[in-house]
């Protein structure tokens, strides 16, 4: 009988806990959404507004990216440099790294210049194809 | 005997979900901030050659001027941008083996070499190079 007491008696504490679960509810379905949806993209310090395109190649992941930016200036690994140089520096980078599987990433602004230099350069390293990065667009 | 079973069972469920709640939101907001939604493309380019001499000059080729100001032209006449895939495939029509060039002036933009890259492989060619020039003559 007592039992039955507290159970009918105290059901205030009870109802205060249910309430959180929906939230964890929620917050559950949120972390599953952003754990399947995206992907987890390396962050580059580069800030690079891709070029937008209508192709997609079938390509394997890239090993090697090499950024263009805005103004004309090119990442080859850690260091900045003129596009004309860039030739001299990717024979010593390109030395160890898997020459089939080079990406560009450029700035849509970017001279085009600079990535034909870049590219040449590349061509001088001893890769034969190159992977130019685009965002979907019209 | 049943009685004395029950008691701890009833304790256990007065456990705290904050903790988990905790862990829960920063796991989600570890996941909001890491990923990136960026879908980005791949467009296949063969390398260009640094010695312009290297580039076909035989007449089975069709060139796509990339003008400094902008505005884009196949073997000297100005096409709009949206109708240079049209333009390029009138000139190459079932011939799909002749060799399409991108020539880049020094104020030529990335947007119009992908775009360029793209109507040349939309138009149905196969081979695309690419080459960049100081200044095209009229």
């Amino acid at each position: 009988m007592i039992e039955f007491d507290e159970q009918d008696g105290a059901p205030a504490p009870r109802r205060e806990f249910e309430t959180t679960i929906p939230l964890i509810n929620v917050v559950f379905l949120l972390l599953i959404f952003f754990l399947l949806a995206g992907t987890l993209g390396e962050t580059s310090e580069v800030g690079v507004n891709l070029p937008s395109g209508t192709i997609d190649d079938p390509a394997p992941p890239q090993k090697v990216t090499l950024y263009v930016e805005a103004d004309g200036f090119v990442w080859v690994g850690e260091q900045v440099m003129e596009p004309s140089l860039a030739g001299f520096m990717l024979k010593d980078f390109m030395k160890d790294k898997d020459k089939s599987r080079v990406s560009i990433k450029a700035d849509q602004a970017a001279p085009a210049e600079s990535v034909l230099t870049l590219m040449e350069g590349l061509r001088g390293a001893g890769v034969q194809q190159v992977t130019l990065l685009t965002e979907r667009g019209s | 005997m049943a009685d004395a079973f029950d008691v701890p069972v009833k304790r256990r469920r007065m456990m705290s979900l904050t903790p988990l709640i905790d862990v829960v939101f920063q796991l989600l907001i570890f996941f909001m901030l890491t990923t990136s939604f960026l879908q980005t493309q791949a467009l296949s380019v063969v390398t260009p050659a640094a010695d312009q001499k290297e580039l076909p000059e035989d007449a089975r080729v069709v060139e796509i001027w990339l003008m400094g100001d902008g505005s884009l032209r196949v073997d000297g006449d100005p096409v709009s941008s949206a109708g240079l895939a049209d333009a390029v495939r009138a000139r190459i029509g079932e011939r799909t083996d002749m060799t399409v060039t991108i020539l880049a002036e020094r104020d030529s933009r990335t947007q119009q070499l992908v775009r360029a890259v793209e109507a040349a492989r939309e138009a149905g060619a196969t081979n695309v190079g690419t080459a960049r020039v100081e200044r095209l003559g009229k």
